[in-house]
């Protein structure tokens, strides 16, 4: 048990062990596995923070809107508008689902000329930081 | 689609109107996934398609109007489930008990359920109304957690904007890393209140002792 190590003297802590019934040593068990697991998620936290700090392609999801995923893909929305043959529009808020009912679409054709246009974009015009393809995945 | 993307395509579309709603039945106590919806309002204030301070100003009043219903549910509404534990054996002491508990902890406990435990919000809300805990320090305290609260979220979300569904992960993880301090710190004080008492008791005799 590394993780409990009060700085008192010896000879204090060797009583105190004496006086440590199994209920003491259960609660110090727990303890020890609760301050572990509490690193172990602290440490993915920070990994992955560190990470999507430096990256942002996410999952395109019906709900997003074709400027968030312009903005989550660092993209002119533009590009996108042109891939799936409509007009763009100021403050288009309609998500991804809304638009293929418009088109008689369906949601994944509509989330599937998306990622076309987006890796036609990305081999034609690279993007300045790496891709998650280069960088490590958390 | 599941009900989180249909709030999310809502939130899109509709704007501030779906973010009072969602937010106060939340406060309330109805699960919604209200962080998401703060994050992802932030991104969309990143985006230019809603303000910064409407969405501080609405979804902070959202919440503390959900919060408010929740204390009046307690304190006129729990009278019958007041009067069931005070007629049961120490029923009378044991409501007593809670009141001198929340007198205690309630500013604390109820600006930190606002914004750091956040589960514990809406059950905050019910036992203060029901313990009868003072109104306007309720309000307070309630204004100030969930302003930190809708501030913090919507900021996280405009800085990390346009990768919401990572930095939910990531206030996932962050949850439990929350959750396990509190929990180290319950069990680990615990352990020094019981490592600590004898020696208390050592020297509280020595001293009626040295008195005789």
């Amino acid at each position: 048990m590394t993780n409990h190590d009060p700085s008192s003297d010896t000879v204090a802590r060797e009583s105190a062990v004496k006086r440590f019934g199994w209920k003491q040593w259960i609660a110090l068990a727990a303890f020890a596995v609760i301050v572990l697991v509490t690193i172990l998620f602290a440490v993915r936290t920070v990994r992955r923070a560190l990470y999507w700090r430096l990256h942002r392609d996410e999952v395109i999801r019906p709900w997003m809107s074709i400027p968030y995923v312009a903005h989550s893909y660092r993209l002119p929305p533009q590009v996108l508008y042109e891939a799936l043959k409509i007009p763009p529009q100021p403050h288009d808020r309609r998500p991804i689902r809304e638009i293929a009912r418009e088109q008689n679409l369906s949601v994944d054709d509509v989330i599937a000329t998306l990622q076309s246009a987006i890796a036609r974009e990305r081999t034609s015009h690279p993007p300045g930081l790496p891709s998650p393809s280069t960088g490590r995945s958390p | 689609m599941n009900i989180t993307d249909q709030l999310l395509a809502a939130l899109s579309l509709y704007g501030l109107p779906v973010l009072f709603g969602v937010i106060t039945i939340a406060a309330v106590g109805v699960p919604m996934p209200v962080t998401l919806m703060l994050v992802a309002a932030g991104s969309f204030v990143e985006l230019g398609e809603m303000k910064l301070w409407q969405v501080i100003i609405v979804a902070s009043a959202a919440a503390v109007l959900g919060d408010q219903i929740g204390y009046a549910l307690g304190r006129w509404g729990g009278h019958r489930i007041t009067r069931g534990i005070v007629r049961r054996k120490n029923g009378e002491a044991k409501m007593a008990q809670a009141r001198a508990f929340t007198e205690r902890w309630g500013d604390a406990g109820i600006f930190f359920s606002r914004w750091l435990v956040t589960p514990l919000g809406p059950w905050l809300n019910l036992t203060s109304g029901l313990t009868g805990y003072s109104w306007r320090r309720f309000f307070v305290w309630d204004i100030l957690g969930e302003s930190l609260w809708v501030i913090l979220y919507v900021l996280l979300g405009k800085f990390f904007s346009g990768r919401v569904q990572a930095l939910l992960d990531i206030l996932g993880n962050l949850a439990w890393v929350i959750v396990g301090l509190v929990a180290a710190t319950i069990v680990g004080w615990q352990l020094i209140r019981y490592l600590r008492p004898v020696k208390h008791a050592s020297t509280g005799k020595a001293f009626s002792k040295t008195i005789a």
